[in-house]
């Protein structure tokens, strides 16, 4: 179990957590879901002892990292994959490890095979593809056999395997009651994985709750209507907080209203309704409306100017 | 890539050991033994120390075979002979602390360059045992790096000396304590390398830093004229390693205690400053 509270880290004038809380719970996959420079790796990093928060704490099992008495057999993480130094072979990266808890060859040749690596372990790292060293990465986070799992964008530049791989991985290691707390900005990637979602932007929490309950939860009701009369029904539709949208001849889109009402509407003034289609909204929808304001670096492609080269992000 | 491979989970409660600092030690070790530039640094202190005493045996057999048709030369040359020869073994140790002293800044720096640092201070976040560890596999192998190549130079100098009916004396007091110290300092200067490699966390920075320390400012302090950069002088490590194995001091030097005193200072200001640093700044 991981707990924040109050988490803040400034980096001179500039706020990359502000006063973050949260709990990450044992035996479930929970996403991290936030733009670029949002404050996830920051968070990452403050969870692992590497970064001093400014103010407020977090612990892992109830005991600041730093405290643990064999850390590496208490939280396993990938934060960045190039936490390695390339001129070193992936097994000797991990022996070097090992080494520091006694944790024994074969164990490390266990990640080494369980990960894939088997056929370029005793290659220096320099040559690796992004993907290899996202498997290094993994590698030496679970090293340990760890209770806690924390990793920082693992589906980064992995195919399409990896990426099933990693999934089916974390999954089963929350069902063995691990807790285990995965970032992405994918959000296709967190719909599929994660059971719980932090959403994060701009340094602050801006959800913390099952992923069902973001999709539904957030987004306004919308519905697909077809009717030979849309004029009219636009008319009689339209009210405070209901948009309606002509997508084509003869349909629809109406937001923010139930699809009964869309009914009785249609059915009291004798209109014609041959498709009602409430519509779900996608994680992928509820994210963009979450993160509406909290985006840091919008495109700029309206102006005429190319987008913004990313600062911050995976630093 | 099965998942099934996982081990079993523990038994609830029971954890296995942690970072002790024999553990944290053995594995500064084997990061130290699994990079090739490591290897190619060491090799080279071996080579240029051999090369250099090669090169500086046959020079002064040179000397003394054109001073022999001069004979107030061969006097002079005579009078300070076991003194010229016993200096062979380490002649390259300047060196050889330079190539040692980088060492020791690229292990640091390099940790932060290639974000190592995260990984290494995630197994031990207590950071100060792994600082310590490193410092002493890196002093340990400068130590031992110069005495063994000093060894191998006497080795492959003495040949050379004896056509030219020299030999070494590497019994005496002096070649002793000669040898002795050229270790400790080369050992010294990789203290103060990696200090400076945790400090500055920049490859480049941090060896030539090493290198102002070492050669730029004496030779500046030589250049400039003035009583306080004479004075100061003295003060820098390079004379004070100078003093300390110096068969006869000259007018106004340090006592030897206070030479090794102060060479002593310049290794614990850097190193402190390192360990604190360490300790608050975020990875």
């Amino acid at each position: 179990m991981i707990e924040a509270t109050g988490l803040t880290k400034v980096y001179g004038d500039k706020t990359a957590v502000d006063g973050v809380s949260f709990t990450v719970q044992a035996g479930h996959v929970t996403g991290f879901l936030g733009p670029n420079g949002a404050g996830k790796s920051t968070t990452m990093r403050m969870i692992m002892g590497l970064d001093r928060p400014t103010s407020g704490s977090v612990t892992v099992n109830g005991v600041p990292f730093a405290q643990h008495s064999a850390p590496l057999r208490e939280i396993g993480s990938l934060l960045d994959a190039k936490a390695v130094h390339t001129g070193r072979t992936a097994y000797n990266h991990l022996l070097a490890m090992a080494a520091t808890h006694s944790i024994s060859r074969k164990r490390v040749q266990e990640v080494i095979d369980m990960t894939g690596l088997g056929e370029v372990s005793k290659k220096k790292v320099k040559g690796f593809s992004l993907g290899m060293g996202q498997r290094l990465g993994i590698a030496a986070a679970l090293l340990g056999d760890p209770q806690t799992i924390i990793l920082d964008e693992p589906v980064n530049g992995l195919d399409p395997e990896g990426v099933v791989w990693v999934r089916n991985l974390v999954k089963y290691l929350a069902s063995e009651g691990r807790t285990v707390f995965l970032s992405s900005h994918l959000m296709s990637e967190m719909a599929l994985t994660a059971d719980h979602l932090i959403v994060i932007g701009r340094g602050r929490i801006i959800a913390d709750a099952p992923i069902g309950e973001i999709i539904t939860g957030k987004g306004q009701s919308r519905a697909r209507v077809r009717t030979d009369q849309p004029q009219q029904l636009m008319r009689l539709l339209a009210a405070d907080g209901v948009s309606v949208e002509v997508q084509d001849h003869e349909l629809l889109e109406v937001t923010g209203l139930p699809p009964r009402e869309i009914a009785r509407t249609a059915l009291d003034n004798r209109i014609m309704v041959y498709e009602l289609t409430p519509l779900q909204a996608s994680l992928e929808e509820a994210y963009m409306e979450l993160t509406k304001d909290e985006v840091e670096y919008h495109s700029l492609i309206t102006t005429g100017v190319a987008a913004p080269a990313q600062t911050g992000g995976n630093r | 890539m099965s998942t099934a491979a996982l081990q079993s989970r523990r038994p609830e409660g029971k954890i296995g050991p942690g970072p002790s600092f024999p553990r944290v030690l053995h594995s500064e070790f084997i990061k130290f033994r699994t990079l090739l530039s490591t290897l190619i640094l060491v090799a080279s202190t071996v080579l240029v120390m051999v090369g250099f005493a090669a090169l500086n045996a046959w020079g002064v057999g040179q000397f003394s075979e054109a001073s022999k048709s001069d004979p107030q030369a061969a006097a002079a040359f005579a009078a300070q002979g076991a003194d010229l020869t016993s200096g062979i073994p380490t002649s390259g140790i300047a060196f050889a602390q330079l190539i040692m002293g980088s060492l020791a800044v690229l292990l640091m720096s390099s940790e932060f360059t290639t974000g190592m640092a995260r990984s290494t201070f995630t197994a031990v976040p207590k950071r100060t045992p792994a600082f310590v560890a490193k410092l002493l596999v890196v002093t340990v192998c400068a130590f031992v790096v110069s005495m063994v190549s000093s060894f191998l130079a006497y080795l492959a100098a003495s040949p050379i000396l004896e056509n030219y009916g020299f030999d070494i004396d590497l019994g005496t007091e002096h070649s002793r304590r000669l040898l002795l110290v050229s270790g400790i300092y080369v050992a010294a200067v990789a203290a103060i390398g990696m200090s400076l490699g945790t400090l500055l966390r920049n490859s480049a920075g941090g060896i030539m830093s090493l290198v102002g320390l070492f050669f730029v400012v004496p030779i500046a302090f030589q250049l400039i004229p003035g009583d306080f950069f004479e004075e100061a002088r003295k003060y820098l490590p390079d004379n004070l390693f100078e003093r300390i194995v110096a068969a006869a001091p000259a007018e106004g030097a340090l006592e030897v205690w206070q030479a090794s005193t102060w060479l002593g200072i310049w290794v614990a200001v850097p190193l402190v400053a390192a360990m604190v640093a360490l300790k608050q700044r975020d990875v």
